[in-house]
């Protein structure tokens, strides 16, 4: 729906489109995001398992009492104290931990694989600063090591987004961490498509000498002149014109739609605010704000506008805008009432999540927040699943979800723990102690390949 | 100097203590620079070790803490701190320099700023020394002269400022040397084979400038190390040869992902490593064998190795030494090893003084809140040669203005 006032907002030239219908023969109809590559994910193997004597995060921010989880066809189907059930296979966990599976709403896996050489650079369409046609997941190689590593770090879904280079990027694609020979193989089923869009140094610095945005306002324009079209492309769409189809436009559309989520690239604390009000110029929300740098400025702002913050732990300094970075940026969102969590946007950092929290915890609590073990998990999981709109599914250990599990072989929150065991949908596709693991084919023929 | 930690304790939040002159430590778990550890009680009295012992008494006014960690400053093997302010802001970055004039003589010690913002955040994480690395670029493989600095900010942090040279070999030494590994490692020996000529004018060695041959001199002689960037096993074994025909060359290199391939044979040419226990990725062809094994495998073979941070978690990558540490313990070092190789080790190779944990000393340690293995633990106070250092940063004026605890209700900019 295009609200009034959008049209208000919109340029003279098109008041027209924002006029009451013409009474033709032209029927109204609604935008529908057309599909096209559809998940042909299927859980692996699982079989009724009952998880006792574990010590319990489950996701919600809450302390949890319970130490069992049951987990039949894939899903939880009961968490509780001292569970019991006939024909089950059990798991004693020994007192040790059990969280949801870590999600990451900022991976490159598969897009900028390893080994990274050139002919892995599929990441970042850098044509034009406008390439909302393109999907990350046509740029994702699933023979990346990078997955087989990052589930052994308890990563179960991870979000593949375009890089940074253009101020609408492309489709961003929620995976299963699923062993697969294909994308689609991998794609999480149902999970909404999301729109990588850029802030600050990137654009301006990658497009400056190739005909602009050279500055951030040329930024703003740029967004601005394409919602513009967008707005005026689903009108067509909306009035029964039925124009040629175009993809940058689609793509913008289901974003003024509500069907494509905004993830966003921004630093700067006063850019943020600038791209909030960009947001209400043209009527769509922005789900997250990636890397945020200075969120703990505006924590205030984002809380009030239901704006997540995807973070690094202590990654800062090395460009001019993220120079303000400071250790304690998560806590200080999540303080301020904001949903925050944790990002790697890396290869290496994917594999230890959890101890990016455990530091950031640490340093908000230092700082003089009271930051519990349980609230802080929902960094990992918990706002992850919300900002990719798939919270219904996973993200924590609740009845009815998808058991994406991990067994830790100590407190999560110790640089010294380390996942014994992950399961996705309830089957088993790591286990520490079996040597049970996935091997990508790009592994096999070296010195250390299985 | 030593009145520092007073004068911000102000400042401080109430989380971390402010201390007074007299600090005892009951309990502390003291870690030696081999690693070893050990308990006992701990009298720091303005900025000198007074007592320690199994069951010493607090004296009377003294900051008691019970159960803490006491380590000395910790050592980074490899950074870029105070060479650059802005990675991408190319005014305020003097990691490499692209110039004809000089190679191996660039000295980075003529570039370190001990007040850039990244050396006082660094510090605080616990990290008191760093051999400092100068990167190449351009069309040659050497980076310049390193320095080694002690990270108190002061303007005579400078330990060594002709600390060690830095090579890359492997694919980025390739890549300078004109395309292929054997154009960097000619260029290498060339370079070396030079060091040894009489030079009648300025320009004619076959790879060096005469400047660049007389900073190889004390390479050549072993009197520093050469340190090499390098990845690939065979790249390792070429620099076995090179120890070979160059006797006194005291080598370390950097990176070594393929390392536990070739670990006997470092080994017995008694190369050194600076090693990142998270590397385990095939980030190139020049890395297909990486794995957390590495360290392991280093370790077991007696190869004389130090821990790094030169991999992800933190851009500014000495600030997370101890996480890379604390995960080489994960995947099964040894404590002790593990210490070793961000403290003993190090200083040995570069030449730091980490001074000496007991009575009569001035005290040179930090003290942590936990387990310093632990990437949640962190330093509470620091002391250099007697004097303590602060805690304070660019990082924590900026915490301390947006902290949402504060009761400070001024506009930010005014408080």
């Amino acid at each position: 729906m295009m609200t009034f006032r959008t049209c208000l907002a919109l340029s003279a030239a098109l008041i027209v489109a924002c006029s009451p219908a013409k009474d033709d023969e032209k029927e109204t109809t609604t935008f529908e995001l057309p599909t096209a590559f559809p998940s042909t994910y299927k859980p692996m193997p699982s079989v009724t398992t009952l998880i006792t004597n574990a010590s319990i995060i489950d996701g919600t921010g809450d302390a949890s009492s319970a130490n069992s989880v049951l987990v039949v066809d894939g899903r939880i189907s009961a968490i509780g104290t001292d569970l019991s059930a006939d024909g089950a296979t059990v798991l004693d966990a020994g007192g040790r931990f059990i969280t949801p599976g870590i999600i990451d709403i900022h991976s490159h896996l598969g897009n900028y694989a390893s080994p990274g050489v050139n002919a892995h650079g599929d990441g970042n369409e850098i044509t034009s600063p406008i390439t909302s046609e393109v999907f990350a997941e046509h740029g994702v190689w699933p023979q990346d090591p990078g997955f087989d590593e990052a589930l052994q770090g308890g990563v179960t879904t991870l979000h593949i987004l375009p890089g940074s280079a253009n101020l609408f990027g492309g489709r961003g694609v929620t995976l299963r961490n699923a062993p697969s020979r294909t994308v689609q193989g991998m794609k999480f089923p149902d999970a909404p498509y999301t729109l990588k869009m850029a802030c600050g140094e990137n654009p301006k610095r990658v497009y400056g000498s190739k005909g602009g945005p050279d500055s951030r306002m040329g930024n703003v324009a740029g967004y601005r002149k394409n919602w513009i079209k967008a707005a005026e492309y689903k009108k067509k769409i909306e009035d029964g014109d039925e124009p040629t189809r175009n993809l940058q436009l689609e793509t913008l559309a289901g974003v003024l739609n509500g069907d494509i989520l905004i993830q966003m690239h921004c630093y700067r604390a006063d850019e943020m605010a600038q791209i909030i009000d960009l947001s209400k110029e043209f009527d769509y929300k922005i789900t997250t704000f990636h890397h945020a740098v200075e969120a703990y400025k505006i924590g205030d702002l984002l809380a009030e506008n239901g704006t997540c913050a995807a973070m690094w732990a202590d990654w800062y300094g090395f460009k001019m805008e993220s120079y303000d970075g400071i250790l304690e940026n998560i806590p200080f969102v999540h303080a301020a009432g904001a949903c925050a969590m944790i990002h790697s946007d890396d290869a290496m950092n994917i594999q230890r999540l959890n101890q990016e929290v455990a530091k950031a915890r640490a340093n908000g609590n230092r700082a003089g927040l009271d930051i519990s073990k349980a609230e802080a998990w929902t960094w990992l999981s918990t706002n992850p699943a919300k900002a990719l709109g798939i919270l219904d599914e996973t993200g924590t250990l609740e009845v009815g979800k998808r058991a994406d599990v991990v067994l830790w072989s100590g407190d999560p929150y110790s640089t010294f723990s380390r996942p014994d065991q992950v399961y996705l949908d309830g089957a088993l596709l790591f286990d520490r102690e079996a040597g049970l693991k996935p091997q990508s084919d790009f592994r096999l023929g070296t010195e250390i390949a299985r | 100097m030593k009145h520092l930690l007073l004068a911000t304790a102000s400042c401080l939040l109430a989380a971390a203590p402010a201390f007074g002159q007299t600090l005892f430590l009951d309990d502390a778990t003291v870690i030696a620079p081999n690693g070893s550890s050990r308990t006992a009680d701990i009298i720091v009295n303005d900025g000198q070790i007074t007592a320690m012992g199994d069951t010493l008494t607090s004296p009377d006014g003294a900051d008691v803490m019970a159960g803490l960690w006491v380590t000395p400053g910790l050592i980074a093997s490899k950074s870029t701190l105070g060479l650059v302010d802005v990675g991408a802001e190319s005014a305020t970055n003097d990691i490499s320099a692209n110039t004809d004039l000089a190679s191996a003589s660039l000295r980075a010690a003529d570039s370190f700023n001990p007040r850039a913002a990244h050396v006082a955040n660094a510090r605080r994480r616990g990290v008191m020394y760093s051999a400092i690395v100068p990167n190449p670029t351009g069309d040659t493989i050497f980076g310049g002269t390193g320095l080694v600095a002690s990270l108190d900010g002061s303007d005579d942090s400078v330990i060594n400022d002709a600390a060690f040279v830095h090579v890359a070999l492997g694919e980025t030494g390739a890549r300078r040397a004109g395309g292929s590994r054997a154009a960097a490692m000619a260029q290498l020996r060339g370079a070396l084979a030079d060091v040894r000529r009489g030079f009648l004018t300025q320009d004619e060695g076959d790879v060096l400038r005469r400047r660049d041959a007389q900073a190889l001199r004390p390479v050549l002689a072993g009197r520093i190390p050469l340190m090499v960037s390098a990845s690939r096993a065979s790249d390792l074994l070429a620099l076995v040869d090179l120890k070979a025909d160059f006797a006194n060359l005291n080598i370390i290199i950097v990176g070594a992902e393929e390392a536990h391939i070739v670990a006997a044979d470092l080994a017995n040419a008694g190369i050194k490593v600076i090693v990142d226990p998270l590397e385990n990725l095939p980030g190139s062809f020049a890395t297909l064998n990486a794995s957390y094994d590495n360290v392991l495998v280093l370790d077991a073979a007696g190869v004389d190795y130090a821990i790094g941070g030169l991999s992800g978690l933190g851009v500014v990558k000495a600030g997370g030494l101890t996480q890379h540490a604390g995960n080489a313990v994960g995947h099964g070092l040894s404590r002790d090893a593990a210490f070793e190789a961000i403290l003993g080790t190090p200083a040995r190779w570069f030449g730091v003084d980490l001074g000496l944990m007991r009575a009569g000393s001035a005290a040179s340690l930090v003290v942590w809140d936990g387990d310093p293995l632990e990437a949640s633990s962190a330093p509470i106070a620091m002391y250099k040669d007697g004097e303590a250092l602060s805690l304070e940063s660019r990082m924590t004026a900026l915490r301390d203005r947006y902290n949402p605890t504060t009761d400070d209700d001024r506009p930010y900019k005014y408080r």
